[in-house]
């Protein structure tokens, strides 16, 4: 049965309302309320709209968030692990390792790793035939001539 | 035998406002964002559902590009133009997706509308390019 248009609005006023308050403790007490319908209702509508619980939709927003937080070097492990919402460090650090397949600490290591060598992650023919200026990534690539 | 797309390219006015489109309120993931000593950034993002196709959004005008005066100029009148028509992107629910990216303010060429492969909406990026966003049968 076709969900109609002022419900999809509601759910999808609970949505960005978990885009834009991920890092607060959130439930499906204060998501339903958001989108005015029961927790019911909005748990079976959510989960069929994005074919993911609203529940596992936070957790992927907080895991993103902690991904992009750990490429940089402005906060400490356990600063994201508390900005995003986390309780344990260890509950972050397992689930982190679940979903990414890197513990936290090894994430920012390989980020890190990345970010000294571009070679290892721009493919040579982007550097080649864009003409980027790459550091340590000078041409050794021959132009061919067609036969 | 090529089995898959690993990167392409999109080509894109600002990077900044193609990483807040893209990102913010498409969804996508970023994969790679890595600023060079001399302005260059190789900023690559993910569909949700696809993490090993890395989407590189350049800037063809911004520096640590090789391009010449003649072609970036070339890329700057289509991208501002918003002629380059980008792909077909796949959504689970087409209705829903138009309603959350109106509210974010997403900028669509056409409204949802029944096609014979599905529901379809045409979105642009704000940074040259448009796609179509599709509900399949």
């Amino acid at each position: 049965m076709p969900i109609a248009a002022d419900v999809y609005q509601k759910i999808v006023r609970a949505k960005i309302y978990i885009d834009e308050n991920f890092q607060q403790p959130l439930n499906l007490s204060r998501l339903a309320r958001e989108a005015c319908i029961s927790r019911y209702h909005f748990h079976r509508l959510f989960s069929r709209i994005y074919r993911m619980t609203p529940h596992q939709y936070l957790t992927q927003k907080r895991i993103e968030q902690a991904r992009l937080w750990l490429t940089g070097e402005d906060h400490t492990i356990i600063e994201i692990c508390n900005h995003i919402g986390f309780e344990s460090i260890g509950s972050f650090s397992t689930l982190f390792k679940k979903e990414i397949g890197y513990a936290p600490r090894d994430y920012r290591q390989l980020a890190h790793t990345k970010r000294q060598q571009p070679r290892s992650f721009i493919p040579h023919c982007f550097i080649e035939n864009y003409g980027l200026d790459i550091p340590g990534a000078k041409s050794n690539i021959q132009e061919v001539s067609p036969q | 035998m090529i089995t898959k797309f690993s990167h392409v390219s999109l080509f894109v006015l600002d990077q900044d406002k193609a990483y807040d489109f893209y990102v913010n309120k498409l969804g996508f993931k970023v994969h790679t964002d890595a600023k060079m000593e001399n302005g260059f950034r190789w900023l690559t993002i993910t569909p949700p559902e696809q993490p090993d196709l890395e989407i590189s959004l350049l800037t063809p005008l911004a520096g640590g590009m090789g391009y010449d005066e003649q072609t970036k100029e070339a890329f700057r009148v289509l991208l501002e133009k918003g002629v380059l028509g980008a792909g077909v992107m796949h959504t689970p629910d087409c209705l829903a997706t138009y309603e959350e990216l109106k509210a974010k303010g997403v900028t669509f060429k056409s409204e949802p509308k029944e096609q014979f492969y599905g529901i379809e909406a045409l979105i642009t990026d704000g940074v040259g390019n448009w796609f179509s966003m599709t509900q399949p049968k």
